[in-house]
Formats: structure tokens, sequence, C-alpha cells
């Protein structure tokens, strides 16, 4: 009680009157001078209210929104074209990837396309039909094969500007098969050959390898177990002029932001 | 169509027979026309986007495979 008591001189009385300045006599120094030095200043520094309940209620932060000039397309599993595949196959379907690929062409915030390829191939038209939407772009592009890129993966991967493979990734290069799935077509030796031979045009105008390379690659005996062909992993595909290097993500997106300056400067040094 | 693949094509095609496609619906989700397919316990998955709209193929809750609920 004691140390209340010192406060209670008048029961119910405030024991002291706040000093009053209804009449300030100094007034804020105003200047006109632009370059105004104001002196002291103070830094207000926090959180903003949102991130603050966002720890307290879902004990998460808020991801900050950066909005990234390049736009990933990862193509896996079979390349879905024409036939709709069962669902134990992961497939990439190319009624969805072709309008995206409109839409970052029109886009005037992506100036850059990363295609990621972990494919087991697929359709034919398909592939190609994605391959050459991707050569056609005007944007920089750029691919990393990751894991594989097989049979119509080549195309694709070999579609962008300038192409990077894994170390550990492999190409498989095959000719499309005799037991290639037809129907209602009637299958015939010089129809698989056509086939072949747009495959291996694109591939052939749209990299560094001879055609005569490529071939011998494909018809290759005794590498495959039940096929004929050829296996390349990661170097061996870039010393066949299939590939532009050997690399990762890192070389992939340095690429690609270099080729977007480029295109910025306007010397236009895009290969293909 | 041909399949130019390395993987063998009894391993690709298993199942093909069983393949339904009549489950599947034209709604619009979200505003964009889409094909829907039910796949039990009430959800919806989106099968194909079908606008016209290039911009609706970057919209990061379309895509194949993603849950979707169709507008009413």
């Amino acid at each position: 009680m004691s140390y209340y008591q010192s406060f209670d001189e008048v029961p119910g009385v405030f024991p002291y009157q706040p000093p009053s300045r209804p009449d300030p006599e100094t007034y804020p120094e105003r200047t006109d001078n632009p370059n105004h030095d104001p002196g002291d200043r103070t830094r207000v520094t926090g959180k903003s209210k949102n991130t603050i309940e966002a720890v307290k209620e879902m004990g998460t932060t808020q991801v900050p929104e950066i909005k990234s000039n390049i736009h990933c397309l990862t193509i896996v599993g079979q390349i879905e074209g024409h036939l709709v595949l069962p669902p134990q196959n992961k497939t990439t379907k190319y009624e969805h990837l072709i309008p995206q690929l409109v839409a970052l062409e029109q886009s005037t915030e992506i100036e850059g396309v990363l295609i990621v390829l972990n494919t087991v191939g697929g359709d034919v038209e398909a592939g190609l039909a994605i391959a050459e939407i991707i050569a056609s772009l005007s944007k920089p592009t750029t691919s990393l094969v990751l894991g594989g890129g097989h049979s119509i993966g080549v195309p694709i991967a070999v579609s962008t500007n300038y192409s990077f493979i894994a170390e550990t990734a492999s190409m498989t290069i095959h000719p499309i098969r005799l037991t290639g799935l037809v129907i209602g077509v009637p299958q015939t030796y010089e129809y698989l050959d056509k086939m072949q031979d747009r495959v291996v045009r694109f591939i052939t105008s749209h990299s560094r390898v001879t055609e005569e390379k490529f071939r011998d690659l494909m018809f290759r005996t005794g590498e495959l177990a039940r096929d004929i062909g050829t296996v390349l992993i990661g170097q061996d595909a870039v010393d066949c002029n299939l590939v532009d290097e050997v690399g990762g993500m890192s070389q992939a997106i340095n690429k690609l932001k270099q080729l977007i300056d480029e295109r910025k400067a306007g010397d236009g040094g895009l290969k293909h | 169509m041909i399949l130019y693949t390395p993987m063998q094509l009894e391993l690709v095609l298993a199942g093909f027979e069983k393949l339904d496609r009549n489950s599947e619906r034209e709604v619009t989700v979200n505003g964009v026309p889409a094909i829907v397919k039910d796949i039990g316990g009430g959800k919806t998955e989106l099968v194909q986007i079908l606008s016209t709209n290039p911009m609706d193929f970057l919209r990061s809750e379309l895509y194949p495979g993603a849950l979707v609920k169709a507008d009413s």
C-alpha cells in the first residue's frame, strides 16, 4: 500500500498536472531549398503485417515473388501425340506444349526459354512438331538433356539455339523400328524410311552433325542388345557434334542469359 | 502414327484396350473451356484445355492432370 500512498495525497484526484503548451513558442524550420539536409534522420525497419501473420499462423514465411524473365519447359517421359497412351506412361502432351510455346513467343515478360529434357521418345509427328516450333521461336532458347534424351528427344534437344548435355545423360540413336505402331496406314518400308528421313533431315540441319555420321550412328550394330543403333553418353554426344557442350543447369542458364543480352544488343548473334 | 522410342512397345501400350474416355466432359474451369474427367471420390482431373487464348496455357493452376473444380 505504501507504494500507492505516495500518489494519493488527495483521494480521487490525480496528484499532478501535466505541463500543457496550448501555444507552442517554436515552429518547425521550413525551407524552400530542395537540397536542404534535414539533419537528424531515422530509419524505420520492420516486417509488414502480412509477413508477421504468416509466421504466427502458419509457421511459414512468405516467399518473395520474383518474376523470372526465362521460362522453363520440361519434356519428360513419352511424348504423347495423336494417340492417348495408357496411364502407366509419364507423358508430355503436345496439345498443351504447342499453345504454351505460342504464348511464350507472344509474352512480353519472357525473354528466353530453357528446355529441360528427360524423355524416352514418343510420337514422331508430335516430337517433330515441338522441335519445329522451338526452332522457329524468335526468343533465345537453350536445352539441357538430363538423364536421357532418346529417339525423338534428339531433334528436340538440337532444335534450340544452344544445347547442353549432362555428363551422365544419354541419347539413344536408332532407326524407327519396322515394328513401329501404325494404325490404319499400310505399313511399308518406304513409309518408315520417309519418316526417318524427316527426323534425320531435321537433326542434321539444326546441329553440326553430318548426315553420314548420323546415319552411321543410327545403323551401327553391336552396341545395343536388342536393336541396332548407338547410345551416346555425355561427352560422346558433343564429340560427334550433335550437342554443343557438356554442362549442367548453371551453364544452360548462363548461356541463355548471354543469348538474351546479345539479342537485346541487337547483334542477332543467334546461330541457327 | 509411329512411336519412336527405345522402350518396348509392349510396356508402353500395356492396358491400351482398357482406356476409357466415356467419363470425360466439356466444362469451364475458372472461366477457361476445358475437358475434365471424373476420377472418383468426387474429384475431377483436367484432361485438356480447349481455350484458344494461348495465355490460358501458361496459367499455373491449369495443366493436364491437375485436380480442378468445374464452374457451376
